[in-house]
């Protein structure tokens, strides 16, 4: 195989696996490749084959660029979708990810499971609420189906809107909050040395 | 380097504590390279080995400076070079060099605490019992 093929082979599996970004970003990384190629090639004397196994493979060098670039852009953004995406991106790569993908999971269930139910409260009012037993202890809460029997009573009425849209919302914005923090420190731990 | 080594008592290797040790400093060190100028990939990477004794995987350094140049710390730009082929060349913004000197402020803080914190461990004298 050619120099010239080589590169041409490395370059097509860098393009293919940089498939999720713009094809101007794509160009940009590959002219910035080739160009490290002839450099370091000229520099040390080695064959394009050396400079091209000390680069790593074009998937792992791609990845790199990908990762950098999914979990940059989730740590910029607000939808809860692209910071899970970006979570779990991150929870690819070990332990502190995999916690911070189940947390910020949790963290959006409850806080959006506590908003829906607040939603609900004004349709089915029998339904919805937060129930404690005669004894006074807590038996249940959410929407229920049936509600639960004469021997527990819902303890705040309508004002289960309110409290459950704020703390619904609260914890929205602390896992977005949490899950862009995590995302930001994991950045500057992912290179490779 | 000394690859065998293991700190007494959790096995770790201390090669792969430096590694991290390291890496959080990458981003600092890449930015440092360019205070005095522009500088293209290759050249970053030389400039870390002399300067910093950070040897770096080839395609270690591309993905961070792309990254620090969406973060709008460095910018670059594409210069023919004589060598026949077009090079880019990547140089500090504003925002670039302020970050930087924050960075620095922090890290000679931090290390000058942890230095003499790590003094006495130094010396070559009896290990205390």
């Amino acid at each position: 195989m050619t120099a010239e093929t080589q590169m041409e082979s490395y370059l097509t599996e860098l393009r293919l696996h940089l498939g999720s970004l713009t094809i101007a970003e794509r160009e940009e990384i590959v002219r910035e490749i080739v160009a490290h190629v002839r450099d370091s090639a000229e520099e040390s004397g080695a064959s394009v084959e050396t400079v091209l196994v000390r680069l790593g493979p074009a998937k792992d060098l791609a990845a790199q660029y990908r990762d950098g670039l999914l979990i940059r852009r989730a740590s910029r953004s607000n939808s809860p979708l692209v910071l899970l995406r970006g979570a779990l991106r991150l929870a690819t790569k070990g332990v502190f990810g995999i916690l911070v993908f189940f947390v910020g999971l949790f963290g959006y269930a409850m806080g959006g499971g506590l908003v829906l139910t607040a939603l609900v409260k004004p349709i089915l009012p029998a339904n919805t609420g937060v129930w404690f037993d005669g004894s006074g202890h807590f038996k249940s809460s959410g929407v229920l189906f049936p509600p639960p029997g004469s021997s527990a009573h819902e303890v705040l009425g309508m004002w289960f809107i309110p409290i459950a849209l704020t703390v619904g919302s609260l914890l929205l914005l602390f896992t977005n909050w949490a899950i862009r923090t995590a995302l930001r420190l994991s950045q500057r731990w992912q290179s490779r040395l | 380097m000394e690859n065998k080594r293991t700190l007494p008592g959790d096995g770790e290797q201390p090669d792969r504590w430096e590694a991290q040790l390291r890496k959080g400093a990458l981003e600092m060190a890449a930015l440092a390279c360019l205070w005095q100028g522009r500088l293209y990939g290759l050249e970053i990477i030389r400039f870390l080995e002399n300067h910093s004794q950070l040897v770096l995987a080839e395609g270690t350094i591309y993905p961070i400076l792309n990254r620090l140049k969406a973060e709008d710390l460095l910018t670059s730009e594409w210069v023919e070079a004589e060598a026949g082929h077009p090079r880019k060349y990547y140089s500090l913004t504003d925002a670039g060099r302020q970050r930087l000197r924050l960075m620095a402020e922090a890290w000679t803080s931090f290390s000058k605490g942890l230095s003499h914190l790590i003094e006495p461990v130094l010396e070559p004298k009896e290990i205390p019992q």
